[in-house]
């Protein structure tokens, strides 16, 4: 079998060893190069996702938590209002009971004093019969004369009748 | 029969793998083959198989066009194997692999080229992959395409071709007047110089891989001659043949070949770029848009006479 | 003829070998470019990595005026002596 010279030029060589060469860049534009290309896009497109995800949900989470936190400060002046309304409930109701209790400390008292004054009646009353009575007996003792009693008795009543008006 | 999707795509992988061996394994089945019988040094071509009678020239099918078609085969199966499965969340080597030389190729072409050029990094990968390649074939014993003159000479031509084509984007005038830069007396050396271009590309990777193949045809025809002058049975067997080579190989094939493969890709790059006059292309431009604003303009005043 | 045809090829010979005094040239150069990148090197460790790159292709466009001496010496060896033989030989039956 014959062999080329060691340096020897041949046109049609030549020519397809570039056609070689254009053919091996296409094959690598097409298989190797737009493959990796799609998927580098692919996943910088993910990640840009992924990223815009992420900032959407820390946005969501800031405003929450603003939220949140507006709530919570209204929680706080609702806390401090209740209690300063209960408190001031608290003290109006204090003073009510106060009130109605020293109002039925004077009735009772009232009462017992009215109490007091009918069953000092009462009293005197019964006392007035009893000296109208004992001095009945006694008249008779002391006069012991035969007086139509029923003269009698008018007069006495009428005594202590006076002693009566006398004493109030 | 049903085939299950995992069972499927480990079967197209084992086929891609063999597309990726099966060259190289009829590369060396031909050199068996064809191998002629030869005693001592033999330094020579490609060998011929077939001779096509053409125009000029006849067209000869050689042992470098096979292997370096051999060769394109392999770099196709590669690709395929890297990119079989590939997806927007890695989850297999090969798509790192992939991945990875995709963004050297890429950020070199960017440091080296510009961000206008991006389109050339699949050319820089196909210089870089066939040049390497075809040297590492050496590795296998085969006759390796980068030591032909043709195969180099062609791809320095293309080079040429593209460097003239960006050359003539600032328009041919310029292109023209490049010719006379200092004075127009500096003209016949500003072409041999644009002449030499392909020429020195062409003679620096055939001379760095044809003087490995050189100086390890010497060695091993020198390393044959000692055992061959070795008493008795230690001279039938030519052993020192053995390790030796493998450490010049080392150099001459593996850091030699990628270096040129390296070299010629940057050299590509820098005369493309360099070679691409930026501002008067740009100014061309403007005037070509100016140019269109200007006809578009005259339309409508034609249309409004209307 | 013999002697000519020798004197051709001791030509081609001695030409080869004069053409690999191109390889002094290149040496040269690439040991300086070495020494100055290992200098750049010391001086600046954190910019090894672009000073080897630099000085490895610089090397190997170094190196291209030691391979065209080179392939000129494969010329002179492998196709010369052929060629410049053929020439003889045909120059010769021509005159005679």
């Amino acid at each position: 079998m014959q062999t080329l010279d060691i340096i020897s030029i041949n046109i049609w060589n030549i020519l397809i060893s570039l056609v070689n060469l254009l053919i091996i860049f296409l094959i690598l534009k097409k298989l190797l190069f737009k493959p990796v290309k799609k998927v580098l896009d692919q996943r910088q497109g993910q990640v840009g996702k992924l990223y815009d995800d992420a900032k959407t949900a820390k946005e969501l989470a800031e405003k929450e938590k603003e939220q949140y936190d507006e709530k919570l400060a209204m929680a706080h002046d609702e806390a401090v209002e209740i209690v300063s309304a209960a408190k001031e409930r608290a003290e109006r109701m204090g003073d009510e009971i106060v009130d109605e209790a020293n109002r039925k400390a004077t009735g009772m008292i009232k009462r017992a004093d009215e109490e007091i004054a009918q069953q000092r009646k009462k009293a005197m009353n019964e006392i007035k019969e009893d000296i109208s009575n004992i001095s009945v007996d006694i008249a008779e003792k002391v006069i012991e004369r035969e007086i139509d009693e029923r003269d009698h008795k008018e007069l006495i009543d009428k005594f202590i009748n006076e002693i009566g008006e006398d004493d109030e | 029969m049903r085939l299950n999707q995992k069972t499927k795509h480990k079967i197209v992988d084992g086929l891609l793998i063999c597309m990726m061996i099966l060259p190289l394994a009829a590369a060396i089945v031909i050199k068996v083959l064809t191998q002629p019988y030869s005693e001592g040094m033999n330094i020579t071509g490609a060998l011929i198989f077939l001779e096509i009678p053409m125009p000029f020239q006849p067209l000869l099918i050689t042992e470098a066009q096979i292997n370096s078609w051999l060769v394109m085969i392999s770099i196709t199966g590669l690709c395929l194997f890297l990119t079989h499965g590939i997806k927007a969340v890695p989850d297999s080597k090969r798509q790192h692999i992939a991945e990875m030389i995709v963004e050297k190729v890429d950020s070199m072409v960017r440091e080296n080229m510009g961000e206008m050029f991006m389109g050339f990094s699949p050319f820089v990968a196909a210089i870089m992959a066939l040049s390497a390649f075809s040297s590492l074939l050496t590795l296998i014993g085969v006759f390796p395409p980068t030591s032909d003159l043709n195969i180099i000479a062609g791809w320095a031509i293309l080079v040429f071709i593209l460097i003239t084509y960006y050359k003539l984007k600032g328009g041919l005038w310029n292109y023209i007047k490049g010719f006379g830069d200092p004075i127009f007396v500096m003209a016949p050396m500003n072409v041999i110089s644009e002449i030499a271009t392909p020429l020195s590309m062409t003679f620096r990777h055939f001379g760095n891989v044809i003087s490995g193949v050189v100086i390890s045809a010497l060695l091993g025809s020198a390393l044959s001659g000692i055992t061959a002058k070795l008493p008795g049975l230690l001279g039938q067997i030519p052993f020192l043949k053995i390790g030796i080579p493998a450490v010049l190989s080392l150099y001459f094939d593996i850091f030699s070949g990628c270096m040129q493969a390296f070299i010629f890709a940057s050299l590509t790059m820098i005369y493309i770029s360099t070679g691409f006059p930026g501002e008067a292309y740009e100014k061309r431009m403007k005037r070509k848009i100016e140019r269109a604003k200007k006809k578009e303009e005259a339309k409508r005043l034609a249309e409004l006479e209307k | 003829m013999e002697l000519a045809i020798g004197l051709i090829l001791a030509g081609c010979a001695i030409g080869a070998g004069l053409a690999l005094i191109a390889g002094i040239g290149p040496g040269i150069g690439e040991g300086n470019a070495v020494a100055k990148a290992c200098e750049a090197i010391g001086r600046q460790p954190e910019s090894a990595g672009a000073v080897r790159t630099t000085m490895f292709i610089g090397c190997a466009i170094a190196e291209t005026t030691g391979l065209y001496g080179f392939v000129v010496g494969l010329l002179l060896i492998f196709y010369a002596p052929k060629a410049f033989i053929n020439l003889f030989i045909e120059t010769i039956g021509k005159i005679g």
